[in-house]
Order: structure tokens, then sequence, then C-alpha cells
């Protein structure tokens, strides 16, 4: 990834993405670049560790579409058109993404028939919810479409960035989002330091992956807390709230900041635990450990909280795969992707083994479970990384430099997908793919045929971000 | 669940949560004018029984229209500009505004210009100011009890 990808004529770009799919790459986002004659649009292929970049050029024309082939590339098309200007040659239809046109049928899909009514709900919504809007085609309680607009908070976080040196830029990624700020980060740093060809050391790896698993800890038990919120099920919202508190808390101490905000840095890391800091961490995670262990088996006993979780929000293997899902929702789908068995840059290890769900359902039971399965594995983790002190590591040159870095982490909610192109010293370019923005299109699609009463706990138990996603 | 149930009666016990004082109410909306969702996370937490801002007559509503307080956080985003002006307009007299968080209140904000509205100060008069990146759930408690504590105006005889 470190040569500037060849270019590619448009003729051949259907070609090349296929080409790139049969040989066992997973598509994981795309983007625009360059302006003018330069324009490129790219597209990014995850090969086990190695991340493929295919570069077409759009200068001239029109790139041709491939969401008919790619179906996961649907957002990553309408985002550049709206916010780039790019067009595809090709597409059925070009509906508005981050553009917020008047019109409603301009970004709607057209839902008739006799019954057939919509509930509009948001951008504000009633609890402390982030903002979006939701338009919902129903007949009855039932949920025929889901049609949904983002992007109420696009900051220009990217666009922002561009032009600022690599350690500048680091503060637009971080706070793309607060509750994946160290994935998003270190996603960023790698792609840099992937660019500049620094080498992480040894302590670098640890560092950030203590970081990761924290910041996984203190998700995987929210999200607990949110389904049942979703259902209403006060005390085990109430239960598991208590533990992300004390998760937050434990972030503070380790790390001066609850949502580990400026932990990560470009070629370094900050965080520095003593041998009896890291012991004292040790034994309050293993306290924590065995309350979330206790209270994951009352909410087993709790039947009327259990009766509303199964064969609801149902996603498929097939569709997750088609939609490109990442992370706990697609692993509780069946598909068995975790980017931390392939990051040489982290502390995980060729033996890691992503937890696998009780059963791959799909549904909302099998999302709360997976975050329940993945619960010790974190636990395990972190035990282990702070048996010994962890220090601040920082990365050498050594690796080959090149116009391009990209780099992928797996956070709490899935993969975060990073690019960054360098123009000289400056950032020419950043690109920031989170979890949340893969995952939109998925929870869209298993919302359909389900009850509206339902939405919130299927919204819940992909807990999905809007900030990370409207950047 | 009752196991549940006790162990939470358990935290609020060693929360040693000051106790309640006066019989007032505070119903605050919360509006998310472009945050990083970590403001969100923080305003959440005050519901936990760690702080449990209920005892205290603090509350979030659903609909600006039964809201004392507008809680606005984020850097107010373009599109956000709207929904912020109507929210504002649908609540009742006397209505006050409070920033949540640096982006709300216009420190250190990240973006692009271009995709930002005005800051929240010249779009509405702020009345209750809580700074961090995000504030704590104490310091949440904190923004709002000042306004729970103070004197009514006009002042009421009794309370
Ligand atoms: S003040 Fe900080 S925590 Fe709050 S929304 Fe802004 S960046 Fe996020």
């Amino acid at each position: 990834m470190n040569s500037a990808p060849p270019v590619i004529a448009l003729s051949a770009w259907r070609e090349a993405c296929l080409g790139a799919l049969d040989r066992g790459g997973r598509f994981c986002g795309a983007y625009a670049s360059g302006t003018g004659a330069a324009r490129r649009w790219n597209a990014l292929f995850a090969d086990g560790a190695e991340t493929l970049v295919l570069s077409a050029d759009a200068g001239a024309a029109d790139p041709p579409t491939i969401v008919d082939l790619i179906p996961a590339a649907d957002w990553d098309e309408r985002e550049a058109h709206d916010l780039r200007d790019l067009r595809f040659e090709g597409r059925e239809s070009q509906r508005p993404l981050a553009t917020h046109a008047p019109e409603t049928a301009s970004w709607t899909v057209p839902v008739e028939g006799r019954g057939t009514h919509q509930v509009v709900v948001g951008p504000t919504h009633a609890g402390v919810i982030e903002s979006g809007h939701f338009r919902f085609h129903v007949v009855g309680e039932r949920i025929l479409q889901l049609d949904t607009r983002l992007f109420y908070k696009h900051r220009g976080l990217e666009r922002a960035a561009e032009g600022r040196s690599p350690a500048a830029g680091l503060a637009f990624a971080a706070r793309a989002c607060g509750a994946g700020s160290v994935t998003n980060s270190v996603a960023y740093a790698q792609a840099c330091e992937a660019a500049l060809g620094l080498v992480p050391s040894r302590e670098l790896r640890r560092g950030r992956t203590v970081l990761l698993e924290l910041e996984r800890l203190y998700n995987h038990l929210n999200d607990v807390a949110a389904i049942c919120a979703g259902v209403g099920f006060a005390p085990g919202n109430m239960a598991f709230a208590t533990l992300k508190e004390r998760a937050l808390r434990l972030n503070c101490e380790l790390a001066g900041h609850r949502f580990l905000f400026g932990t990560v840095a470009v070629g370094g890391s900050v965080l520095d635990l003593d041998a009896a800091a890291a012991g004292r961490a040790r034994g309050e995670l293993g306290e924590l450990r065995a309350d979330a262990e206790a209270a994951w088996r009352e909410l087993a006993f709790a039947a009327s909280f259990q009766a509303r979780l199964g064969g609801v929000g149902v996603l498929s293997t097939e569709d997750a795969s088609e939609l490109g899902a990442v992370g706990p929702a697609a692993r509780a789908s069946g598909l068995h992707i975790d980017t931390r068995g392939t990051s040489p840059g982290l502390w995980y290890g060729s033996a890691f083994a992503p937890a696998r769900p009780p059963a791959a359902s799909g549904d909302v039971a099998a999302r709360l479970e997976m975050r329940a399965a993945e619960l010790p594995v974190t636990f395990e983790l972190l035990d282990d990384l702070l048996s010994e002190p962890v220090r601040p590591g920082d990365a050498a040159a050594g690796g080959s430099t090149g116009p391009i870095g990209v780099a992928r982490v797996e956070g709490p909610r899935g993969e975060t997908v990073c690019a960054v192109e360098l123009e000289g010293e400056h950032l020419g370019r950043l690109h920031l793919r989170t979890a949340s923005y893969a995952n939109w299109p998925a929870l869209v699609h298993a919302a359909a045929g389900n009850l509206l009463p339902d939405f919130p706990l299927i919204n819940k138990s992909f807990e999905l971000c809007y900030a990370c996603v409207d950047r | 669940m009752f196991v549940l149930l006790r162990h939470l009666q358990r935290v609020r016990r060693e929360a040693a949560l000051p106790p309640r004082s006066g019989a007032r109410s505070l119903a605050v909306r919360h509006l998310d004018a472009g945050s990083c969702n970590a403001c969100e996370h923080e305003l959440t937490a005050t519901a936990a029984p760690q702080y449990d801002l209920a005892r205290f007559g603090i509350g979030i509503v659903a609909s600006p229209r039964h809201a004392d307080v507008l809680l606005v956080t984020g850097p107010v985003t373009k599109r956000m500009e709207g929904p912020l002006r109507r929210a504002y307009e649908a609540m009742p007299e006397p209505r006050l505004v409070a920033a949540l968080g640096d982006c709300a209140l216009g420190c250190g904000v990240l973006g692009d210009r271009a995709e930002l509205a005005a800051p929240l100060e010249e779009l509405l008069p702020v009345a209750i100011r809580i700074p961090g990146c995000p504030p704590s759930p104490e310091q949440i408690a904190e923004g709002l009890l000042t306004v729970v504590r103070a004197p009514l105006d006009p002042p009421a005889g009794r309370r």
C-alpha cells in the first residue's frame, strides 16, 4: 500500500473491482480525492492484513457505478456525489445522502398501496439521542420500508483536516466520534505512519491495544444497557449503566480521561502504567468482570425481557455480507470478520480468535449475546496486557514511505478504515469510514418487515453512531 | 431481576448523594446540534444510579413544549440550525438555553467553517454554561442544579 496505486482507466474499473473481490478481497470503502484533471475515485478492499487500493482516473469523465456489483458501495457513491461532486455512470438513482433536498420524494423510496402511510421521526428525538431523521413507510404497525436521512451533524471534519500536518489532523479523526475516539485515532495514526514509513515499537503496539480494549469494554457494557433501554427494562439498563460508569472511571484513573481522549498520537502513545498501576487496574477489571457476569446471568432470567429479543430485526448472513456489515452485528449474523486477528500493528497475536456467537441468528438476541460473548475476550486480553507495565511507545523510521497510507482497526462496533493521502508535509485527503457508516444500510434493511414499536430495540441492538457517519 | 434491583439499591446507597432539597424541578430538553456523542454519553450517565439527577427534580422531557431548559450540545451545524431554532420557538416562557460542552460553548470547535452555522451564543441567549470536553456528569449536575437552586424570579414566598 505504500507506492501510489496504478491508475486504472474508467473502462477497466468495474472489471478491476470484480477482480479484487474474486481474489478474496472484501470491499471496505471508497472515496474521491484530488481535483480537476488529477481527480481519482478510490476503492478499498480488505485482504488479510493488507488493504488493496484501486484508483480510477476520474479527471475527465464520470466513473461507472459499482453498486450493482457491490451493494456495500452505495453510500460511498452517494456521498462522493453530494460532497465531492462526482457523478456515476449507469447508476439508476442518485438519491441524495448528505445533501438535504427539500422535496421528500427526492430521497425516499416511493411506497404506495392501500393503507400505507408514513411515520416521521427526528431529526431531534424524545430522549438523549443524536440527531437524525427517519421516515417509516408502514401499513398498520408493520414497517415496509425505512428511509433515513443522516448528515445533520456534518461538520466537514475531513475537509477541515486537509492542508494540516499529520499531527494536527489527529484531532479531527479523534472527535469524529466520542465513543470510538480511540479506534478512529489509532486508525488515523496508523494510516499516517504507513504513509510516513514509521514502524510502531512493541510498547506502542501494546499501549494502543490496551486503549482499544478499554474502549471496547465500556462500549459493550453501554450497548447491553442500551438494548435493555430499548424495551424499557429499567433494572437491566441501570445495572449495565452502572457497570459502564465504573469502566469510565477506570479509564479516567488509567489515562486521565473517561473517554480516553488525547491518549493516541501519530508515532507515539502517552499511556504510562507502572507495575503498581497495572496491577491495580487488573484487580478492578477482575471485580468488574465478576459483577458483569452476575448481571448478565440475571438478564438471562428476566423472562419478560428475553421474550422481546428473538426473531426481531433479523439480518441474514447473505445480507450482512452483501451490505458490507462489520463488527459484532456482522458476527451475530454469522460473518466471521474481526480485524483484530489481522492487525500486526497491534498486540493481538496470530492466536487471536474472535468470540463465536452462541447462535448466529442475526436477530436482536444474537447481537446482544454477541456483546456478552465478546466481553470475556476483552477482559482476558486486558488481564494479559496489564500483567506487565505499559510504557509510552514510539514509532521509528524503517518502513517504505508513500503518498497513501491505509489502516483498518477493529473498534467496538466493527472496523474503522482510514486512508490518508499526503501532499508533501500535509494532508491532501483524509478519509474516515467507521463501522457505523458500514452498518447503517444493514440496520435499515433489518428494520423492514418488523413492527414499528420494535424499531428502538432493533436500533439499539446495532447501537450505531450518527456523529462518525456525518463527520 | 430482584437481585439487580437489590444491587442497584446498594450502588445508590454507596454513591452517598446529597439529600434532596426543596421541591422544585427542571424539565430539560436535549438537542444535539452536531456533537461527537460523548456529551450525550455523559448526559445519559447523569441518570445512572451513581448520579441519579431525577432525585433533584431534573428530568429529560420528550418535547420542547414541556421544557424549561434547552440543553444544546455540539458546534451547531448548518443542517441543525433550523431544528434548533424551531425547538426554542416551541418552548413555553420562561425558557433557558444551556450550552453543554466546549463545542456548544464555541471553544475548540473543529470543523469546516462552511458546514457550521454561527456559534450557539449568537443564535440563542445562552444562560447556563457547562464547559468540558465532555463535561463530567458531576459538572452537568452542578450546572443544572444552579438553576434549580437559584432564587425564583420573581421571588416566590414559600419553598
Ligand atoms: S465538547 Fe467535546 S465531548 Fe462534547 S461534543 Fe464537543 S468534542 Fe464531543
